[in-house]
């Protein structure tokens, strides 16, 4: 990898972390979810693109980033909304990755995937946190509702990625 | 590539059409057919425990208070406080304004055996705009309060 691209890399991965954030911020800012805790995971969309442009390494490394520094920014690192998010996080980074390697899916599938994800890794550790089972209660609707954000994600990362293609080839 | 990617697009439409369907009719299911019954009791939590602080007995209407919170003296009160002619009860949740843990009202209605919470803070208020439930669990973040409702009358004893 030359300079150049090195210090693109930089830059971009850097200003990808910087709209997760503001991503996952907006988004814990609004209550469509009737689920206290629970978000419907807008930020994935870095997460995926990262995943399409670099690679697995790059996007388990800035959604980490995201989730740690989101807490940090809110004041809330280590409660309960952080375990949410780290935990949906993980898990849908974790399943996008695989289904990304797959290579089956297009951007929409892997997104959905991703999303679905989401919902049970958040769900799961709401169970721990809350200390109940109660929770799952949420997960139908949690399900149900992650699947429009994922195709929406999907639909979004994958313009993005056919944008990206035609920038990068013309300035390499 | 071209053809490549129609592919995997036609796959994405069928794993969304199909998730959708399914997910879809799980909801349905569930709204429709679980936590429908008529509860017995009904238990509010607090934080992780798994002992209730207070249950509300809708078969035999009463409230018992089984311990009380773990509350710092300088809040000059003993939670819970339970008002017979409100019908409410008052916990202390974990949601901080100013450094002062706030106040969650819980509504209790033994006709109807039914449960409320009517006052809360916290960022989205989405435990008070669940409204009137009689089975469906309700749960207050970042107040870590939880009123969970039971049929089973065989394990209510006291």
């Amino acid at each position: 990898m030359s300079r150049m691209t090195k210090i693109r890399k930089m830059t971009l991965l850097a200003n990808f972390l910087a709209i997760a954030i503001v991503l996952n911020i907006i988004e814990s800012a609004i209550p469509i979810i009737p689920v206290p805790g629970a978000k419907l995971g807008f930020a994935n969309i870095i997460t995926l693109i990262i995943l399409y442009v670099y690679s697995f390494r790059d996007s388990v490394v800035i959604t980490l980033l995201r989730v740690v520094l989101v807490a940090i920014l809110s004041g809330k690192l280590l409660g309960i909304t952080f375990y949410m998010s780290l935990s949906g996080a993980v898990f849908a980074t974790l399943a996008m990755g695989f289904f990304k390697q797959l290579n089956y899916f297009g951007f929409v599938g892997v997104s959905t995937i991703g999303s679905v994800f989401h919902a049970i890794g958040q769900i799961a550790a709401g169970i721990f946190v809350i200390g109940s089972t109660a929770v799952i209660a949420y997960l139908p609707i949690m399900l149900f509702l992650s699947i429009p954000a994922g195709v929406l994600t999907g639909i979004i990362a994958q313009r993005f990625y056919i944008i990206w293609q035609t920038w990068h080839n013309e300035i390499t | 590539m071209k053809a490549n990617l129609s592919v995997k697009n036609k796959r994405d439409i069928l794993l969304v059409t199909l998730l959708f369907t399914i997910l879809g009719g799980i909801y349905i299911l569930v709204r429709l057919f679980a936590f429908q019954g008529e509860a017995s009791i009904a238990n509010v939590y607090y934080g992780n425990s798994n002992e209730p602080i207070v249950s509300i007995d809708f078969v035999n209407y009463r409230v018992i208070t089984n311990y009380n919170q773990d509350v710092p003296s300088s809040y000059g009160q003993v939670y819970p406080i339970i008002d017979e002619t409100s019908n409410t009860i008052t916990l202390l949740g974990d949601y901080e304004l100013n450094g002062t843990r706030q106040i969650v009202v819980i509504q209790y209605n033994y006709g109807a055996k039914s449960v409320q919470i009517i006052q809360e803070k916290s960022p989205n208020n989405i435990c008070s705009r669940e409204g009137v439930s009689t089975a469906w669990p309700l749960i207050c973040l970042p107040n870590r309060i939880r009123v969970e409702f039971d049929t089973n009358k065989e394990d209510f004893t006291v």
